[in-house]
């Protein structure tokens, strides 16, 4: 009996062991969920919004965008003030003085260069490298270095070590070419300049994004050697650890243990430290989106970035029923023109009020195959603009986002969420059923719609398949749309459900006929919608191929009038919602939030749906202003 | 059985070269690129240049490069050539710690840039073990004691009660009783902090959650195996004699009645303590088993690669163990 005890009380000497070698930390000023544990902290690495979200604590770049303020107009970051050229291609920084490292070295014109060439290296591996090769001389380079690379694996050596030596020579060679061919000069070290291949009017707003932040090179650099094979960098990983990683933004990462916490920590020398509300951050990895709402009810978090909960249209229509009941006192606040935040803090506190929904710099849609031929050889119908005007006509809109969504998402007429870029004006969009004011309204929409179809000769029994991905609510909404299309035009539709990571491939193959998509913008200009449209870009799924559209496309890219380049962008948005729909918007997303707003201040409720959380100040702690921040109107000039 | 053992992890790397393989091609097989975010796609010569890099373009090619680091040998060759001495010179030059390089080295996980396969599963590995190891251990202590009730006085109320329980246990999937719990012991009571791993508090309600499935099993193995030697003639033996209760039930009957549970916890750790992928989930525990689904899902074929290896091996160790131990406490079998 005794024998059979041992193994028993070593099992609980091992839990008792265990358990007291382990002790959780204080509790941060501020802590939130993000959500998606980050997948690289390394900035010209990221691709992800969770880890855009996080870079922005820990990195400044060159400028910052005010997230605060109604144009999301641009700042100071790192250069304190820049200067551009007439013909609006050189860029001419100048550096602040007292930007630091989070070790105290100050930040330098040559740490841009150093960091910006590591994203132009085909061996970095960069998601976003496309928006580096606006600089001009980058697409060369990177052409340069992926050809060296290639006719490297090719060569052949008398030792290894020889190999080893000529792939570390390759490497010095890459950065003479860099300086040679690449316009990015450091005239010294708080002047940089930057000549852009051509004019790219929204280039400021690119370099707030967090991919453009600098990254500290006597660290990095220890981590990255061409491989002796090879040749290629290797990027070994270890920089970005909690106490290792050095990085010039407002707070620096004290602790990142994998799945669990990240913690972050006022970075003493950061030039504008003053305005900062938070000493310390707690980003919890948590991603299970129940476990988050569980984890704020119990007081844990102070902010949920984004709550995808199953149920969270339930706790949108909570919030929708409390601002209902506080009706006069909302219609008094909007009057005065206050940002939705600013109206919940007006209102008396209540739980249903800590949910919101803040519109989305996204638009969900429904891709249509534009191929002349479907993958099966059958001639494909939605070649025929005049097809996709008419299944477009009918999609009912407004019952997938009030029944379905249930997150008072605005029903979408154009790609690009209106109101979201400033100086931009939004095209109308094709009549859709949805905004029908009345039955004669309707039926005349309707009635319109099937003559298209009659006109374009759609073949009668032809089956319409909609592709989507099982999870999300996708299936949902298909149904919604295959019921709208059968009751509306009398065709038969079927529905084909796949894996993700299917559904993506056959996306990519133009597998589909009629697609489940959705997109988020990167900067604040319209290309960043629009490009995913022309015939040549990487994302075009539709295989849609208008000349007109393209043209349009490249005449705004080398207009240098803002105004007229606006104009230009809007005609090419005009053409692909109200004329060619390749594709069909039908609602721009919501994110929902979980904050007390009497408590947590310095979120945006801009569209663009970027939170610089550095802003956040906790109204009832003893560090900080603890003044809310209400949105305010832009200056004026976009850049 | 030294012998034993000896020839049966003898056969561990043949095992495991054959896991790899029929793993890496299944895995492989699976369409997509790891390297992608698929909402944002590169182009694709940049695509083409991010699958050299980490030579995902061809499968002999990481096949071989892969079996290279995890067997140690890239390892041993970069320490003959200098480049591993060459490194730390460069890095205690600038100052810094040098990159940490494994012997036996996983590669960098595709999907967390950040990290190797072998910090992954290094960090949480641990924790999957300490939670099995709790749940084990809740399980034995529970189950066996509710099967001991249950086998003294078969069909009273306690014995129902503990079959309702059980049945519970192995029926209800563990994230619905995994969220009624969070829902009233950490929201509504407050006991137990939510999403917060790391205190003993913290690890009361997953562990319990994890432990429920295998308490129930014990129970009713017990139960089972102790009415059935209650009836035989050596504890009426023993009773004759004039033994207490307490000593024929637990010194008489138990120890033959637990030979069955004991061949089902070699199994049963192994799998409680790979981590659960349900639990991980909904407690927030930033265990290994989340990964055996992620990493599919991601098709991060260094981190798939990883913890099936770190997998295979455990089983084929604890089961081994289980044998060992068989032997040692029935020494009829051989």
């Amino acid at each position: 009996m005794n024998r059979l005890l041992i193994p028993v009380v070593l099992l609980g000497l091992l839990v008792i062991a265990s358990v007291v070698t382990d002790r959780p930390k204080p509790k941060a000023d501020f802590t939130f969920a993000n959500l998606s544990e980050v997948n690289t902290l390394d900035p010209q690495r990221m691709s992800w919004m969770h880890d855009l979200r996080v870079a922005r604590l820990l990195y400044e770049g060159l400028v910052i965008n005010d997230v605060l303020s109604d144009d999301f107009g641009i700042e100071p970051g790192v250069a304190e003030s820049w200067s551009v050229s007439d013909d609006a291609t050189t860029y001419t920084f100048n550096l602040r003085k007292d930007a630091k490292w989070s070790n105290g070295q100050p930040v330098t014109a040559e740490d841009f260069r150093y960091s910006w060439r590591r994203a132009m290296l085909p061996d970095l591996v960069s998601d976003y490298v496309k928006l580096f090769m606006l600089i001009e001389g980058a697409q060369a380079f990177y052409d340069w270095r992926a050809l060296a690379l290639d006719e490297f694996a090719d060569r052949t050596f008398e030792s290894s070590s020889d190999r080893a030596q000529a792939g570390e020579q390759l490497y010095q060679e890459t950065i003479i070419k860099f300086d040679a061919m690449v316009k990015m000069i450091a005239y010294d070290e708080h002047t940089l300049v930057i000549k852009l291949d051509h004019p790219v009017p929204y280039f400021l707003d690119l370099c707030a994004f967090a991919v453009f932040s600098p990254v500290y090179e006597p660290l990095v650099s220890q981590y990255e050697r061409p491989d002796p094979v090879t040749a290629r960098l290797v990027r070994r990983p270890g920089w970005t650890k909690g106490g290792t990683l050095i990085s010039n933004g407002p707070y620096e990462l004290t602790g990142w243990r994998f799945k669990r916490d990240m913690r972050l920590e006022m970075n003493p020398h950061y030039w504008n430290r003053d305005q900062l509300a938070m000493r310390t951050i707690a980003i919890p990895s948590i991603t299970d989106p129940n476990a988050a709402v569980l984890a704020y009810q119990t007081g844990a978090l102070d902010w949920i970035a984004d709550n995808t909960a199953a149920y969270r249209g339930d706790m949108v229509a909570a919030k929708l029923e409390f601002l209902e009941e506080n009706h006069d006192k909302v219609r008094e606040l909007e009057a005065q023109g206050l940002d939705q935040f600013s109206i919940d803090r007006a209102l008396p506190a209540d739980p249903r009020a800590h949910t919101h929904a803040v519109s989305s710099f996204g638009t969900y849609f429904y891709n249509f195959n534009c191929s002349p031929r479907l993958t099966d050889g059958r001639e494909n119908p939605f070649a025929d603009a005049r097809v996709r005007r008419a299944f477009a006509m009918c999609l009912d809109k407004q019952s997938i986002a009030d029944e379905i969504r249930r997150l008072g998402e605005p029903v979408a007429s154009t790609l690009i969420p209106p109101g979201s870029i400033g100086g931009y004006v939004s095209p109308k969009g094709l009549k859709n059923i949805s905004q029908a004011k009345n039955p004669e309204e309707r039926q005349g929409i309707l009635d319109e719609a099937r003559a298209l179809l009659a006109e374009a000769n759609f073949p009668e029994d032809f089956v319409v398949t909609l592709s989507f991905n099982k999870d999300s609510g996708h299936d949902l909404i298909g149904q919604a749309i295959a019921k709208s299309w059968q009751k509306n035009l009398g065709i038969q539709t079927s529905l084909v459900q796949k894996e993700l990571k299917i559904f993506k491939e056959d996306l990519k193959d133009h597998q589909f006929m009629t697609a489940r998509a959705g997109w988020f913008g990167d900067y604040g200009d319209p290309t960043t919608f629009l490009d995913i449209n022309h015939s040549e870009d990487g994302n075009n799924d539709r295989a849609y191929n208008n000349p007109a559209f393209d043209k349009l496309l490249r005449q705004a890219g080398l207009e240098l009038d803002s105004e007229k380049r606006m104009s230009l962008l809007s005609e090419a948005e005009r053409i692909l919602v109200e004329e060619d729909l390749p594709l069909v918007p039908i609602f721009h997303y919501a994110t929902i939030y979980m904050f007390d707003p009497h408590k947590v201040t310095g979120l945006s409720t801009h569209p663009r749906t970027k939170q610089n959380v550095f802003l956040v100040d906790v109204l009832d702690d003893d560090i900080g202003p603890n003044e809310p921040k209400p949105m305010h109107p832009g200056k004026g000039g976009t850049p | 059985m030294i012998t034993m053992i000896l020839r049966r992890l003898a056969f561990l790397p043949i095992t495991l070269l054959l896991i790899y393989t029929i793993t890496l091609a299944l895995a492989w097989a699976v369409p997509g690129n790891p390297l992608e975010n698929p909402d944002k796609r590169p182009k694709p010569e940049v695509i083409a240049q991010m699958n050299k890099q980490y030579n995902l373009d061809s499968f002999p090619k990481f096949y071989i490069s892969y079996l290279d680091r995890a067997t140690g040998v890239h390892y041993a060759r970069d320490w003959m050539s200098g480049r591993l001495a060459d490194d730390t010179a460069r890095a205690a030059q600038a100052g810094f710690p040098p990159p940490a390089r494994p012997v036996f080295d996983f590669g960098p996980s595709l999907q967390y840039d950040d990290l190797t396969v072998n910090e992954i599963i290094g960090s949480s590995l641990p924790v999957s073990m300490t939670l099995g190891i709790a749940a084990i251990f809740i399980a034995v202590v529970v189950g066996t004691t509710v099967g001991i009730i249950g086998a003294t006085k078969p069909n009273s109320m306690a014995d129902h009660a503990s079959l309702v329980v059980a049945m519970v246990g192995i029926s209800l999937p563990s994230f619905v009783i995994g969220t009624a719990a969070l829902l009233v012991f950490s929201v509504w009571l407050g006991w137990f902090p939510v999403a917060q791993w790391g205190t003993v508090r913290s690890m009361v309600l997953p562990s319990v959650t994890l432990s429920l499935p295998f308490t129930a099993y014990i129970a009713r193995l017990t139960r089972m195996g102790m009415i059935d030697v209650l009836g035989a003639d050596f504890i009426r033996t023993a009773r004759a004699k004039g033994a207490s209760e307490r000593s024929v039930l637990l010194k008489h009957a138990l120890k033959n009645a637990f030979l069955p549970v004991l061949s089902f916890l070699g199994p049963a750790t192994a799998m409680a303590m790979t981590g659960s992928f349900v639990i991980e989930r909904v407690f927030t525990v930033p265990g290994i088993g989340q990964h055996f689904v992620n990493a599919v899902q991601n098709k991060d074929l260094s981190l798939i690669m990883g913890v099936v290896l770190v997998f295979a091996t455990m089983l084929i160790v604890f089961n081994l163990a289980v044998d060992v131990l068989y032997r040692w406490i029935d020494p009829r079998i051989v």
